[in-house]
């Protein structure tokens, strides 16, 4: 391959696949003012679309995906979050900022090494599936293959594993019209996984989907994500959906990256109103972990009552708690860190800072 | 008398008031050009006086068209134009439709039916694959099996040529922008204009004959396939198209593998319009020497033989069938179920064809049988001469249809061709621009003059007035018919089934075999003409008026009807109101269709245009027909855009 000059890998790429930096996307007459000006760049939508007919889908987002995590970009519909995976790997053309993979410049690939990028490294999987309708389930899976001039009959045999792992077993031979929403969007997946990508972009690939058979995905997600441990980007609008599957999500707004943290630091530490509103009605208990409730242990309280891990959720506290009737201690490694009481735990689920004051910050 | 109250103000109670102005300019639009058109015609007759279009005016192109086709014919055999270009075109078209219609005829009878049956058993199951071995059979009892033979290899270079033309012109215009803008409006023109236009240009570069006839199929069936190609890859799924992207397809790869298989219905459907066009054109091409059926039932027609013109005419009106059910078959079928012994069932085909082609040259017997022949003129033009005797005229009470033709003729025609001759030239231009101006836009306001004045400078605004009036007597028949069948279509939905099928059969046939009944029945003449014509477009009106009516917003229907309206204050109040667009569209195909046949009418004695293009193919006056030919299609533009709806149009009757 050609040794590309890698321009400026940004800051730690070491542990990040994807790096993106002060990244832009402006649709519209001449865009590439719009970042360049700061004046225009602080611009609100309406302002900024009557005074340069222009709409910034994307504003100055910097972010890393770290190796092995499911990163989640969580927003309102036009709030740029699809744009934002779009321009990953070019599938819309970025106006302006830094994009690496594995610390290679996205933006300045020639053609012929954007479609080794989406052969080799980030498959995508699409809210309507986008799968070609004159296909069978198997030959659709092999596409992605197909493309890349794998022969035949190995890209069938592939294919065809992987229709079983996404346990679509004795549907190969039908069409995509002739399945359900959840089973076409099994074959977008397996199609996906087929071409073993490094990174999987999944763009609202649920949100078609009936609340059941979605939850069925989405524990499909986590459990290949158990099983291989492969990087995930995944766009959603449904907050739980982020909270479940995500290991750390950024919450857009208006194109502007407003939050980037774990779920329990969304939940919990909200950065503005807009995220505290956005997460009123979650389930706090069942999101944060034992951590927010604890207090410091009290002589005697460090040998009695219920051991939990400190990962464990403030659901799983409560839980112990009410079944012993007595506080519950937080372990780890045999040292106990600390107690959670009910003063504590009603704290957590009423959203009412704890007064006992605590241990670890 | 209603002047002062216009719709706005009648309706003050409009809820936004930009709609509000909209439709005020709506309103008084029409009364300010009504306005406008009177005080030009006053103007008009006092400065211009009245009379027909001025000599002065004239431009004759006789004289440099005959010169044009004198040269033509001199340097035929010696220019490098011809000997290098259009000689090498000319010669691959005899030898492509002598090859296949060899080849055509060493299968011999049995080998061409087995292979018709087996092809349609395979695209379009058993039921049609019977339909199509007794439709070939029909072909060959009725002695048509050598004229058959002919119309289906130049039919099927025609159509190899149209698709192939038609899809390259298609894939340029779907995947680039600019080429869709230029050849979107040439395809739309030429799909209005009359088939007969099609025939000069080509005769007076190739000279009558197959190549000549040909070409005009060829042009005038790629249109179709060329549009719907483009239509189809313009409208491939975004999503999939974005995803096969995803996966890193090369721009040939995402051409072969996704777009073109997207648009596969859509490629098909051109290719079942361009063989539909194919086979009408192959037909009418026999005036420039097509030969095959269309030439037997011209021949037949010159003599006013019904009974010949019958017997070529019904093995057209099968094909026609067979090839529309066969392709729109193939088009249901498409993606419904995975075919996966498709190469078997095409395996046996090719064989059991093979087989039988080859027991049929073992037992000596190619062509088909004398002895299976029915002759069907005898007894037919017997029916044709008591019809003759018995029904064109003095039949109690109702009259003959003789009868019918001539008062048709006499109070109807005559008048109208009179009065549209009598009219001030300026005033029919007028006219015209303000017809135009009222329904359209500036701009088909102005092609439709301005085809009009270039019908009065190439010297034949008689004739082509002439053919107008049948024109507008035809059209206005077809409405009437039209609307009410279509109408009560979509009311009763047993009426429509009823119907539906008959229109399926209708819209299928070619012009030409329309001519054959209204012989029959009317003589020849202009009313016979004007009949054939009326026949012909109105399963177009019918379809589309039951279409758009059936389309109406069913929550509009029912509002109006939960206000207590009854069925007559729906029709007139909600559906025809909401169902305008699509009766504007029924009004502008009935124009198109109603001239394509009254042009072809020149063949049994319907004047005008349509007989000046058909005298100068018979007798080689090419200057005459190229500029009867060149009218009928300004004539064709000036009607097509006239009654051209807009999009404008559409914003605002979507405000109002």
């Amino acid at each position: 391959m050609t040794t590309t000059p890698h321009t400026a890998p940004p800051r730690d790429a070491t542990e990040s696949v994807f790096s993106v930096r002060d990244l832009w996307k402006v649709f519209g007459p001449k865009a590439e003012r719009v970042p360049a000006d700061p004046e225009l760049g602080a611009l609100g939508a309406t302002e900024l679309r009557e005074r340069t007919g222009c709409t910034a889908a994307v504003r100055d987002v910097s972010f890393d995906v770290r190796k092995g995590e499911v990163f989640v970009v969580m927003g309102l519909s036009g709030s740029g979050k699809s744009t934002l995976v779009r321009c990953l790997t070019r599938l819309i053309e970025p106006t302006s900022g830094t994009i690496a993979i594995d610390g290679e410049d996205v933006l300045s690939m020639d053609s012929g090494r954007l479609r080794e990028l989406r052969r080799h490294r980030a498959a995508m999987v699409f809210q309507h599936f986008g799968l070609l309708p004159h296909r069978t389930v198997l030959d659709n899976v092999a596409y992605g293959l197909e493309i890349q001039g794998v022969g035949r009959g190995e890209r069938r045999e592939r294919a065809a594993e992987f229709v079983t792992k996404v346990g679509l077993d004795g549907m190969e031979h039908r069409r995509p019209s002739q399945l359900s929403g959840g089973q076409r969007q099994r074959v977008g997946l397996a199609r996906a996984l087929a071409v073993d990508p490094e990174v999987l972009l999944f763009d609202e690939p649920f949100s078609a989907l009936d609340p059941l058979i979605r939850r069925d995905m989405q524990e499909e997600v986590v459990r290949l994500h158990r099983e291989e441990g492969r990087t995930m980007v995944f766009i959603t609008h449904d907050l739980n959906e982020a909270l479940k599957l995500g290991d750390r999500i950024a919450l857009m707004r208006d194109g502007r990256v407003v939050q980037l943290g774990t779920p329990e630091e969304i939940v919990g530490e909200p950065a503005d109103e807009y995220v505290r509103d956005f997460v009123r009605d979650v389930p706090r208990e069942q999101v944060l972990t034992v951590r927010s409730a604890m207090r410091p242990a009290l002589a005697g309280e460090y040998e009695a009552g219920p051991a939990l891990a400190p990962t464990a959720t403030v659901h799983e506290a409560i839980e112990a708690v009410a079944r012993t009737g007595a506080n519950a201690r937080i372990v780890e490694d045999g040292r106990c860190l600390g107690v959670v009481d009910h003063a504590g735990l009603l704290g957590v689920v009423a959203g009412v800072p704890v007064t006992t004051g605590r241990a670890v910050a | 008398m209603t002047a002062t109250v216009t719709p706005a103000s009648a309706r003050p109670s409009s809820p936004a008031a930009a709609r509000g102005v909209l439709r005020v300019f709506a309103g008084h639009r029409g009364r300010l050009l009504c306005a406008g058109t009177a005080v030009a015609l006053v103007l008009g007759a006092v400065f211009l006086g009245g009379g027909g279009w001025p000599a002065s005016l004239v431009a004759d192109p006789s004289g440099p068209l005959d010169r044009a086709g004198d040269w033509i014919v001199d340097n035929r055999d010696g220019h490098p134009l011809f000997l290098y270009f259009l000689g090498h075109i000319s010669n691959a078209v005899v030898v492509s439709v002598r090859a296949v219609y060899l080849a055509l005829l060493a299968l011999g009878w049995a080998g061409v039916t087995a292979a018709a049956g087996l092809v349609a058993w395979r695209v379009a199951g058993v039921r049609l694959a019977l339909t199509s071995v007794a439709a070939i059979a029909v072909c060959g009892l009725l002695g048509m099996w050598v004229p058959t033979l002919q119309t289906l290899a130049l039919m099927v270079v025609a159509v190899a040529a149209s698709v192939l033309l038609g899809g390259l012109l298609g894939l340029t215009a779907g995947l680039s922008d600019r080429m869709g803008r230029i050849l979107r409006p040439v395809l739309d023109t030429m799909q209005v204009l009359p088939a007969f236009a099609y025939l000069l240009p080509v005769v007076l570069v190739f000279g009558i004959g197959v190549p000549a006839a040909v070409l005009a199929t060829v042009v005038y069936a790629a249109p179709p396939m060329a549009r719907l190609t483009a239509l189809g890859l313009r409208g491939a799924d975004a999503g999939v198209m974005e995803a096969v992207a995803s996966l890193g397809a090369t721009g040939r790869q995402r051409l072969l593998t996704a777009r073109l298989p997207l648009a596969r219905k859509e490629l098909l459907l051109g290719l079942s319009q361009s063989i539909m066009m194919a086979l009408g054109m192959a037909v009418i091409a026999s005036v420039i020497g097509a030969g095959g059926l269309g030439d037997r039932v011209y021949q037949a027609l010159a003599s006013v033989d019904v009974g010949a013109a019958l017997a070529a005419g019904v093995p057209i009106v099968l094909l026609a069938v067979v090839l529309d059910r066969v392709t729109g078959a193939a088009g249901e079928r498409l993606g419904a179920a995975p075919a996966r012994r498709a190469g078997t069932g095409w395996a046996v085909a090719l064989v059991v064809t093979a087989v039988v082609a080859g027991a049929g040259r073992l037992s000596g017997r190619l062509s088909w049988p004398d002895g299976w022949t029915v002759d069907i003129a005898e007894p037919v033009n017997g029916a044709v001469d008591w019809m003759t005797a018995h029904l064109y005229s003095g039949v109690p009470l109702v009259g003959g249809t003789a009868d019918w033709a001539a008062r048709f003729t006499t109070w109807v025609l005559n008048p109208l061709r009179d009065g549209l001759q009598w009219l001030p030239w300026w005033a029919v231009l007028l006219t015209v621009g303000a017809l135009a101006l009222l329904i359209g836009t500036w701009r088909t306001a102005t092609t439709a003059v301005l085809a009009m004045a270039a019908i009065g400078a190439l010297g034949v605004w008689d004739p082509a007035l002439d053919t107008l009036s049948q024109v507008l007597a035809a059209v206005a028949v077809t409405l009437v018919l039209g609307f009410a069948l279509g109408v009560a279509a979509a009311r009763s939905t047993r009426l429509g089934r009823v119907l539906r099928p008959v229109l399926d059969v209708f819209q299928t046939l070619p012009q030409f075999v329309y001519l054959i009944p209204v012989v029959a029945l009317f003589g020849v003449g202009r009313a016979p003409a004007v009949a054939a014509a009326v026949v012909y477009a109105l399963p177009a009106v019918v379809r589309i008026t039951a279409q758009g009516v059936l389309a109406v917003d069913p929550a509009a229907l029912e509002s109006s009807r939960s206000l207590g309206a009854t069925g007559r204050q729906q029709l007139f109040q909600v559906q025809l109101p909401l169902a305008r667009p699509a009766l504007l569209l029924a009004v502008n195909q009935g124009v198109v269709l109603v001239l394509a046949v009254v042009v072809i009418g020149g063949l049994v004695g319907g004047g005008a245009l349509g007989y000046d293009a058909v005298f100068g193919l018979a007798q080689g006056d090419l200057a005459t027909g190229l500029v009867a030919g060149a009218a009928i299609v300004c004539l064709g533009l000036a009607l097509d855009r006239v009654t051209q709806p807009t999009e404008r149009r559409d914003l605002a009757r979507k405000g109002a």
